[in-house]
């Protein structure tokens, strides 16, 4: 069902509107904090880690703003149907991005502790996943702003090869730490790095079922069609 | 994807056997087709809340259930619609026996110039003859079921037209309870209601299907929300959509239903 | 500012002359009914007294009272008010509620206003030619039925009005609930359009009651005191009219106090007709 005419009351249309955009602010906003962060890390950038660190305050106010938003469109409009499905989701999503700023924030500070170790190894890995997973949020706050169930799919599904890649990342940390106790520190917080960025994309997968949710009216089904379950994944999903 | 895995778990809520089933019915007043090939089934002891625009057909169906049609001439229906094996929109059915077993309660309250007592009796006595005694029972069964007894037995003597409007509706509900129906068809029975006089009666319908078949016709979605299990979507004629109520109104299936539940309409 | 205070100011002069037309209107209406009442209550009310209602009307040139005219109005009217009133509901019931056949009813509804309207002289003269000129002599009963027809349309028109004042919704919830018709037109509307159907009788009474046409072609008049409703009848419309033509101060006397009796029972019936309509909360 597309979305077609508008509502005849033009005010809660407005509303409406409105939370399209503060979504759109925030799902922004995460956006750049996650590319920060994963600069920071790759290329051991300073700044970018103090910027993602400064943008997160704005992200938290932006999840308060839009849950009141929400409390009073739900009070005020009693919405149903698809505006329900759109408003509850908000409430959801705005929860999983603020998460994800949060996720962000933390790689940042992660890596100005990590700044100060000489790396033995390349960061290329980590590099990757950073790609993957920021690819994907952008593809699902796409997708949250035009309600495409379509590209939620595609988020949801592809969360799987982060997944895979976090496990390889992990193997290839312990190796490292098995081979030279001095590298524990970098490597544990690098690990926390990766678990960061495997989380983030775990959160861009349940914004990918609200988007879906919200588009069609279905919720998609527990667990996702999963190879092998690693025992070193651990990616639990909230 | 799984198919079945995807679909909403709503779809349990509705399964019991239908009480009236409704075939392929068309209503015309004169030459203009007010209905168009309905087929609708209405599951005993549930509530289906019928919703739709002014001129939808929703209360017309409601119309041809008692056949209340009859009344005018240049009013016909075509189709089925079956209870207990029975078309009882067929010429042969008697239409007298019809209502008894199917009540209507209107849009605004209808009480009869008479006591509220008298109000309860007039029908009861159309159909049974009841003593005295089992009369004052029925009577105070009747009130006690619409929850109304409370308020009026110490002046059931006193002319109906002095109640309350909420009072003189509930007045009107037990009146129809008051002959025994198996069906109580409402239409838009809150309308000229305050909000509390409403939820009074929905609470009302609620209590009731334990007992009996309840259709509600009614303008407010949200009253369709409360009180219906079943919700179904009319229009111009046609029926939209019909579906268990927390479908219909979180994730409708058609377009039509979704603009008109959410206000995009026209 | 100026423009609009002109505008304002013929709006007020326009408003004062039409209200001043209108009130004087009005004075002039109320002064002749002052008039009419007041002569009456000057000339009758002298010659009340109880010998009205113990006396026949007297021969010229000696005492006498009403007592005949008014049994035989009382008897006439009431006969009248048997023979049109079944009928008279009856058929505004079938007006009212013969939802098929609409052309019908409009057509029946067209010739009642006729009757409604239709000059009372001429029914009279209808009455006698039926019932007056076949039976060979002047009677109670042509009188009385001289009134009925009379009083039919009225209560005809009254009743069809007042039956579909009755919300629809009334008879369909009456009818919903498995009642035959008859049922609901006995137990449902009539008790719903009472008080209409009985206003609109009392105000055929009051207008029957004061009917003179009709009675001079039907009752004609009788000297003494008659209860045979198959012979002539005295009345009091006719009485009035006699005596008050007459030469003798005696009967111009009782012409007057007729009169005001005559007034005084149509103002007593709109009374009970306005007691009739009064809203009625239980």
């Amino acid at each position: 069902m597309s979305e077609s005419t508008g509502h005849i009351v033009k005010s809660y249309e407005q509303e409406l509107k409105r939370l399209a955009d503060l979504m759109a602010e925030m799902g922004g906003l995460v956006e750049s904090q996650t590319a920060l962060a994963a600069l920071a890390v790759v290329e051991q950038d300073g700044g970018a880690a103090a910027r993602t660190i400064e943008i997160d305050p704005r992200v938290d106010a932006l999840e308060r703003e839009v849950e009141q938003f929400v409390i009073r469109l739900l009070a005020l409009r009693q919405p149903v149907a698809n505006d329900l499905r759109k408003i509850v989701a908000a409430l959801k999503i705005t929860s999983d991005l603020e998460r994800i700023g949060d996720y962000a924030a933390n790689v940042a500070k992660r890596s100005l502790v990590l700044a100060q170790f000489s790396l033995p190894y390349s960061l290329t890995g980590i590099a990757h996943m950073a790609r993957m997973v920021q690819e994907n949020l952008k593809a699902v706050i796409d997708a949250v702003s035009e309600t495409n169930a379509a590209k939620a799919i595609a988020v949801w599904r592809s969360d799987q090869a982060v997944d895979d890649i976090y496990n390889t990342i992990f193997r290839e940390l312990i190796t490292y730490m098995i081979e030279d106790p001095r590298n524990i520190t970098p490597c544990t917080h690098l690990l926390f790095i990766a678990k960061n960025l495997e989380r983030i994309g775990d959160h861009a997968t349940n914004i990918a079922e609200k988007v879906h949710y919200t588009a069609t009216g279905e919720t998609l089904p527990e667990t996702r069609p999963k190879g092998e379950h690693s025992p070193y994944a651990g990616s639990e999903r909230s | 994807m799984d198919a079945s895995a995807a679909m909403p778990d709503f779809a349990t809520e509705g399964e019991t056997a239908p009480r009236i089933m409704i075939e392929n019915l068309h209503f015309f007043y004169g030459a203009t087709e007010a209905l168009r090939n309905i087929t609708l089934a209405l599951p005993d002891r549930q509530a289906t809340g019928m919703i739709g625009p002014s001129g939808c057909g929703k209360s017309t169906l409601l119309r041809v259930l008692n056949r209340m049609y009859d009344l005018y001439p240049g009013q016909r229906a075509t189709g089925r619609v079956m209870m207990d094996g029975e078309n009882i929109i067929s010429p042969d059915a008697d239409v007298n026996t019809l209502r008894r077993r199917i009540g209507m309660v209107f849009q605004k309250p209808t009480p009869f110039p008479m006591s509220i007592y008298e109000n309860i009796a007039f029908g009861a006595r159309l159909h049974e003859r009841l003593s005295r005694a089992e009369m004052e029972e029925r009577v105070e069964w009747s009130l006690s079921r619409a929850a109304l007894w409370d308020e009026v037995k110490d002046r059931l003597r006193a002319p109906a037209t002095g109640l309350s409007g909420g009072q003189q509706q509930r007045l009107c509900i037990a009146r129809s309870i008051a002959i025994r129906p198996e069906v109580i068809l409402l239409d838009e029975p809150t309308s000229a209601l305050d909000p509390i006089s409403t939820l009074k009666i929905e609470e009302l319908i609620d209590e009731l299907k334990t007992d009996f078949t309840i259709v509600i016709v009614t303008h407010n979605m949200q009253q369709a929300a409360r009180c219906a299990d079943q919700v179904a979507f009319f229009y111009l004629g046609e029926l939209v959509e019909v579906g268990p109520a927390a479908q219909i109104f979180t994730a409708p299936r058609q377009r039509r239903t979704q603009e008109y539940i959410t206000g995009r309409f026209g | 500012m100026s423009a609009g205070g002109a505008r304002m100011l013929r709006r007020q002069v326009v408003n004062g002359l039409a209200l001043g037309l209108a009130t004087l209107a009005t004075l002039t209406g109320l002064i002749a009914l002052v008039w009419i009442l007041a002569t009456i209550l000057i000339n009758g009310a002298g010659a009340l007294g109880p010998h009205l209602f113990t006396r026949a009307t007297p021969p010229p040139g000696s005492e006498g009272g009403l007592l005949n005219a008014l049994l035989g109005s009382l008897m006439m009217t009431g006969l009248a008010v048997l023979l049109g009133t079944p009928i008279g509901i009856l058929a505004g019931t079938h007006l009212a509620e013969s939802g098929g056949r609409r052309w019908i009813a409009e057509a029946v509804r067209f010739v009642n206003d006729i009757l409604l309207s239709a000059p009372s002289i001429v029914t009279g003269l209808f009455v006698y030619e039926i019932i007056v000129q076949p039976s060979g002599h002047f009677s109670g009963i042509a009188g009385a039925v001289a009134m009925a027809m009379v009083l039919l349309p009225v209560v005809v028109r009254t009743t069809d009005e007042t039956l579909r004042l009755v919300p629809v919704s009334l008879r369909e919830a009456a009818l919903a609930l498995g009642a035959p018709l008859w049922r609901m037109v006995l137990f449902v509307l009539y008790p719903a359009a009472r008080a209409g159907m009985m206003t609109g009788l009392l105000l055929g009474i009051a207008r029957i009651s004061g009917e003179t046409a009709p009675l001079l072609f039907t009752a004609l008049n009788n000297q003494y005191l008659s209860f045979d409703l198959t012979r002539p009848m005295a009345n009091m419309p006719v009485v009035i009219f006699q005596f008050a033509l007459s030469p003798y101060p005696a009967w111009q006397q009782l012409a007057w106090a007729g009169a005001l009796l005559m007034t005084l029972f149509v103002l007593l019936l709109s009374l009970g007709a306005r007691f009739m309509l009064r809203p009625r909360r239980g």
